[in-house]
């Protein structure tokens, strides 16, 4: 084993160590936010199984919706939401197929347009049909998670500490299933398809089949991570999966940086983090926000990820000019 | 020349800026130390598309907790307790008004939340039951059998719209045709089946109506086909503020000449300079300025409104809304039934507030209404004024009698709500 693999091993070790301790030393509301942001890194990482294609889907958030959708339907019925939220990932996963038929017949700005047009039918469908969808109120009273064995084993997973343990599993699952496909061949067909189509399809790589089922994937996990929200908020609504979503995705991806497997999931982290503790800013907080974008752009064009990257190349500067090697400015 | 500020520099102001705004946000807005406090939550839009329905609102609860404090604070069993005001910005977003509502009740354990309704309300309103957090929405169709700590003590929007166009009915009797154009969401459909409910009772024939997208920026064609109808009377129905400056700017820009009746004329004073005091005279619509001599009178029931009014004016000028006082007047509210259970325990105080008789509202009496509408009694309902712009300011007309309507003409309100598939209850 290289040194590097043992560091990352650590380093994975104390994280996962300081996410297990967490629900014991924060407080109930901060609880949520950190469900929440393991239902959105689900979201991201899988949007960037889509990007690593080279398209840039605005019906990331849509899709999301419609395993939330899905699941929420099937659980009135009632089916066990157990079996509804598997249910809901395919539901999106299939709704993600459909759609793949007529949007990857474009490239480029028309395929983000078209995803857009796609999303927003899809959405304003929820928003027109009150039965089943509940219009613009959306559904209400979804039934929780529970495990109940009778008198073995009762546990309601509405409660938030078993629900960030749920989500935490499943996240770290979906992740790691994440990881492999994008290092396995299926993966690097995919780099492939997004850095040189053409020579791709020179060589027999049927680019648009490639690109389809990266959609539907992506869309399998988003619909999930739907299916989770919709499951532990219990209400859920049209506004929940619009435009402004989507936009949050592209940002936390973009910022984050699309080039590595950890940015996304860093973009989200740290954006989400920032976004909660400038809350007492109220009005201001926007405008705040907007700022901490520009500067990573401006001064992190590759994302959050390539920060430790920077800071190296920083002090080895600051060294050198320390040093006497390169000549000083002022 | 050689510049001062290096990049070093700037990204060292910047997080020096940083490191300052995040630890502003951190710190309550006002800490009242060695002295008795009541924490009170304020979860509602501050930043997005619904701000302009929280963020003014908030302004207003800041002002009358001031004005409280002022007065020594508020009592009850005979102890003086200083207000602080505690807020979220929930977005108008269901996810973050539920991380919203676990901060406010079980961190900073406020005594009672005010939301804005609709979105928010719904997602929380599971475990605002579960954990009795008293609540008040602006919405009543928010309300409903299986939430009890849920109220709509102040707003009873759609229905207190009917009240324009029964005065209309009475006083323009010229007036036989209406044109409504408003946004096609939740709000604008609940109060386009009142318009029509009260349009129908007026005998006041729809001759066009106009549902528009939130993708519509321009509302010229909008304007236009609702002009084209010749309509003696145009409705913007509960648009939203941003909306109901545009649309009225358009039919000013295109010669209307006729008469408009609206729920709200958020911020007049933009709208007045964008059109003219002419073009705006006679406008109705329902929310006063609480400096009007009505508002003064021994029937309503808001604590120096003027110097609210003044205060708010002063400090924010131009930012005058329909919610800028309605969340101060739920609190008024609260207060009478703080004082009256005693405590200022939720659930003992929700009970106090459910069994007030006449419940004290802003604008007069009312009494707790919906049971036939939502299936509980937790509206207050009551009076609501009709107001109209008269040389460029708002007077209050009349005050109409919204339950007597509701009560008279309840099977044309449902009839219509059910021909547009809005929700009775929430």
């Amino acid at each position: 084993m290289s040194r590097r693999t043992c560091l990352n091993a650590a380093g994975i070790a104390v994280v996962l160590a300081v996410i297990c301790v967490l629900p014991f030393v924060v407080r109930p509301y901060q609880l949520d936010f950190l469900i929440f942001l393991f239902i959105n890194v689900i979201l991201v990482v899988s949007y960037r199984l889509i990007a690593i294609t080279g398209e840039f889907s605005l019906a990331h958030a849509v899709i999301m919706g419609v395993g939330a959708y899905a699941s929420a339907l099937l659980a009135s019925l009632p089916i066990s939401p157990w079996i509804s939220m598997p249910l809901g990932g395919v539901a999106a996963a299939v709704i993600a197929y459909i759609l793949s038929f007529p949007l990857f017949r474009m490239k480029g700005f028309y395929f983000l347009i078209g995803s857009f047009a796609a999303a927003e039918a899809i959405r304003l469908c929820w928003v027109q049909f009150n039965d089943p969808f509940g219009g613009f109120r959306g559904l209400r009273g979804i039934p929780v998670l529970e495990i109940d064995l009778g008198d073995l084993l009762y546990l309601d997973l509405g409660a938030p500490v078993p629900y960030y343990f749920f989500a935490m599993i499943v996240g770290l699952i979906f992740l790691t299933v994440m990881y492999r496909i994008e290092h396995s061949r299926f993966g690097f067909v995919f780099h492939a398809v997004h850095h040189k189509d053409t020579l791709a399809q020179s060589v027999g790589v049927d680019v648009r089949r490639y690109r389809t089922i990266a959609f539907v994937t992506g869309g399998f996990f988003a619909g999930i991570a739907g299916a989770m929200l919709a499951h532990y908020v219990t209400a859920i609504n049209p506004g929940l999966f619009g435009l402004k979503q989507m936009l949050f995705v592209l940002v936390w991806v973009l910022v984050g940086g699309l080039g590595h497997f950890a940015g996304p999931i860093i973009g989200v982290t740290v954006l989400s983090i920032i976004d909660e503790s400038l809350r007492g800013l109220d009005e201001l907080r926007p405008g705040f926000y907007g700022l901490v974008l520009i500067a990573t752009m401006l001064f992190l064009p590759d994302g959050l990820v390539s920060l430790p990257r920077k800071v190296m190349q920083w002090l080895v500067w600051l060294r050198k000019r320390g040093e006497g090697a390169l000549a000083r400015r002022e | 020349m050689k510049s001062s500020i290096t990049r070093r520099k700037f990204m060292a102001a910047t997080g020096g800026v940083a490191a300052g705004l995040t630890a502003l946000g951190a710190t309550p807005s006002k800490v009242f130390a060695g002295e008795k406090t009541v924490k009170i939550g304020f979860l509602a839009a501050l930043t997005g598309d619904a701000a302009g329905w929280g963020l003014p609102g908030l302004y207003g609860v800041e002002i009358w907790a001031e004005q409280i404090n002022a007065a020594g604070g508020l009592e009850m069993g005979g102890e003086k307790y200083m207000v602080e005001i505690i807020s979220y910005d929930d977005e108008f977003d269901a996810v973050k008004a539920t991380v919203g509502a676990k901060k406010l009740l079980f961190e900073d354990e406020v005594s009672i939340v005010l939301m804005l309704g609709v979105t928010p309300v719904l997602a929380v309103k599971d475990f605002m039951t579960r954990n009795k957090m008293l609540t008040t929405t602006l919405v009543p169709t928010d309300i409903s059998a299986d939430a009890p700590y849920l109220f709509a003590p102040v707003e009873v929007h759609p229905f207190y719209n009917v009240t324009a166009v029964d005065y209309i009915a009475r006083n323009m009797p010229h007036i036989k045709t209406a044109a409504i154009a408003t946004q096609n969401d939740e709000l604008g459909l609940s109060s386009l089946a009142t318009y029509r409910a009260a349009f129908e009772v007026a005998g006041i024939e729809i001759i066009e109506e106009n549902l528009f997208g939130f993708e519509v920026t321009d509302f010229a064609p909008v304007v236009s086909k609702l002009i084209a109808a010749n309509p003696d009377v145009i409705t913007w129905d509960t648009a939203y503020p941003d909306y109901v400056n545009l649309l009225t700017e358009q039919a000013f820009l295109q010669g209307y000449k006729g008469q408009f009746v609206n729920c709200t004329l958020d911020q007049y004073d933009h709208i007045l300079s964008k059109t003219s005091v002419e073009f705006l005279e006679g406008f109705l619509w329902q929310f006063p300025d609480l400096d009007d001599p009505i508002m003064q009178g021994p029937d309503t029931h808001f604590d120096n409104a003027a110097a609210f009014y003044k205060t708010y004016a002063e400090r924010y000028p131009g930012a005058w809304t329909a919610v800028s006082w309605e969340y101060a007047a739920a609190l008024e509210m609260w207060r009478a039934a703080v004082a009256a259970a005693g405590t200022f325990d939720p659930p003992t105080v929700a009970e106090q507030l459910r069994t007030l008789s006449p419940v004290p509202h802003a604008f007069g009496d009312a009494e707790w209404w919906g049971e036939q509408f939502f299936g509980v009694n937790s509206a207050a309902l009551g009076k609501w004024p009709v107001v109209q712009m008269q040389n460029g300011k708002a007077v209050i007309v009349e005050m109409g009698d919204v339950r007597a309507w509701c009560d008279q003409h309840l099977d044309v309100l449902k009839k219509h709500f059910v021909e547009l598939g809005v929700p009775l209850a929430g």
